[in-house]
């Protein structure tokens, strides 16, 4: 079949795609910002123009049960998990052997996490670490692509405050609030050192206060030989600055999770506001595909991270053992 | 830290939010999908399993069939043979019968040849020597007596009759 026409859509088609991506493109760049510096105010209507993003890092609250404040990153994070967990069931509740089509999505989803899981820890450790990760994998990508959502952060919720109103946005990607990304990187910590001593035991401190060697060292100055117990007590000194580096190191986990996650997830999110502010409808399309991008990179780095700090805290014992 | 937005309830309220979430999905994703998983792996296992199982039979099957149609077919060949090798015989047989037959048959037709000769030559004798004894009669015109004529006569053509068989 000859096909009049280009790129797939005939002429007329196609010539009213360019027609319309244009007149956006020109009121897009008379909207805002940046035409608005080079040309000057044409008197467009209100409508069209987009306020300049002003940033803030905390979450906004929006009301309070009792003494507890619930945040707009609160309630976005909640709505995530009803989503989540309302497809969880709507899938599961009728499962099949052969699988329908909403099925085969969140199969073919975990299955690849579980594919992840077993390739980075091994048949055995895969299967145990894989409700975790995939859990956080969910929930950072849940929230990120939640944000993305036409009229997620523009609906808007009054405060009277001290005599001040403020409008804020009812709802704001959980993963641009800190609190969030340091529930999570404190969760990964936590399962992470759990997984080590559940394996290692008391033994799995010794990585960190490591006196064994300084203590050879000593034993063996003390029996009179000089030269090879000062080696070893200088030795044991690196094995204990070692040890306090590592301590320090496994800490430090936590603050880069929190942090990249945070300012990935932010710095999107601002990202895209500034392009709406500089030249709404049509430039900030890419940077809404990039974001998707972004969300699901870092969770797919949150989620692998983990499991690879969960794998080595599971393995390092396993080497000793041997 | 306050810049940050850092505040412990919120992040205590995260924390929960994330272990509910956890437990939602460990109840509704999770442990479904992983058990429909390792079900559906166990069905595929038992139904290859069971195709291999039919291949096989299917095989056996063939070769039984194999082996019957070659019993069938040398059975059929003997019976052939031994049918061939029965023909074989009754020819043989019945064409020793008939030569037999034809021979007795040859013996009985030159037999009763001999014994129509026999008598025939019986006859001419029976026929001749009352030629004679007519023709004598009328010779020596004296009648004898009609037995001791016969007698006679047979004498001679008993004489006669061993000079011809001489």
């Amino acid at each position: 079949m000859s096909r009049k026409g280009c790129l797939g859509c005939s002429f007329p088609v196609l010539i009213t795609i360019v027609v319309v991506v244009l007149a956006v493109g020109v009121v897009s760049l008379l909207s805002g910002a940046l035409g608005k510096a080079i040309i000057g105010e044409v008197g467009l209507p209100e409508l069209f123009t987009v306020d300049a993003p002003h940033v803030q890092l905390p979450a906004e609250v929006i009301f309070h049960i009792g003494g507890f404040a619930v945040t707009n990153t609160l309630l976005a994070s909640w709505i995530t998990i009803v989503i989540l967990a309302f497809f969880a069931w709507a899938v599961t509740h009728r499962i099949k052997v052969i699988p329908s089509r909403l099925q085969n999505l969140l199969e073919f989803a975990l299955e690849w996490l579980m594919n992840f899981c077993i390739d980075v820890a091994g048949e055995k450790n895969g299967r145990r670490f894989f409700p975790i990760i995939t859990t956080i994998f969910l929930f950072v990508i849940m929230n990120s692509w939640l944000s993305l959502v036409p009229g997620f952060g523009s609906i808007t919720y009054t405060v009277v405050e001290h005599g001040e109103t403020h409008v804020l946005p009812l709802l704001r990607g959980a993963n641009t609030d800190i609190n969030f990304t340091l529930a999570l990187a404190l969760i990964s910590f936590v399962f992470v050192e759990y997984l080590g001593i559940r394996e290692g035991g008391l033994r799995y401190f010794t990585k960190f206060i490591n006196v064994r060697q300084f203590g050879q060292g000593v034993g063996q100055l003390l029996r009179g030989k000089v030269k090879s117990g000062f080696g070893g007590i200088f030795m044991g000194v690196i094995d204990m600055f070692v040890g306090v580096l590592e301590g320090i190191g496994e800490m430090m986990r936590v603050v880069s999770f929190t942090f990249r996650l945070f300012g990935n997830m932010l710095g999107g999110e601002i990202l895209i506001l500034m392009m709406l502010f500089l030249m709404p409808f049509l430039l900030a399309v890419p940077f809404y595909g990039l974001e998707m991008l972004v969300g699901a990179i870092q969770a797919l780095i949150f989620g692998g991270l983990t499991l690879v700090f969960a794998t080595m805290a599971v393995t390092q014992h396993e080497h000793e053992a041997s | 830290m306050e810049g940050l937005g850092i505040n412990l309830s919120t992040l205590i309220a995260q924390l929960v939010s994330f272990l509910v979430l956890f437990g939602l999905l460990y109840f509704f994703a999770y442990k479904p999908i992983l058990r429909m998983f390792d079900e559906r792996s166990q069905k595929i296992k038992d139904s290859v399993e069971q195709a291999e199982q039919v291949r096989e039979q299917a095989a056996h099957a063939e070769e039984e069939n194999r082996k019957q149609l070659e019993a069938a077919s040398k059975e059929g060949q003997e019976a052939i043979a031994r049918a061939m090798r029965a023909g074989d015989e009754a020819r043989q047989r019945a064409e020793e019968e008939a030569k037999v037959q034809a021979g007795t048959l040859l013996d009985k037709a030159r037999q009763e040849i001999q014994r129509e000769r026999d008598e025939a030559i019986g006859e001419l004798h029976q026929e001749f020597a009352d030629l004679a004894i007519v023709a004598a009669e009328k010779v020596i015109e004296k009648s004898l007596d009609k037995e001791a004529h016969r007698a006679l006569i047979d004498k001679v053509l008993e004489e006669s009759g061993i000079l011809k068989e001489d």
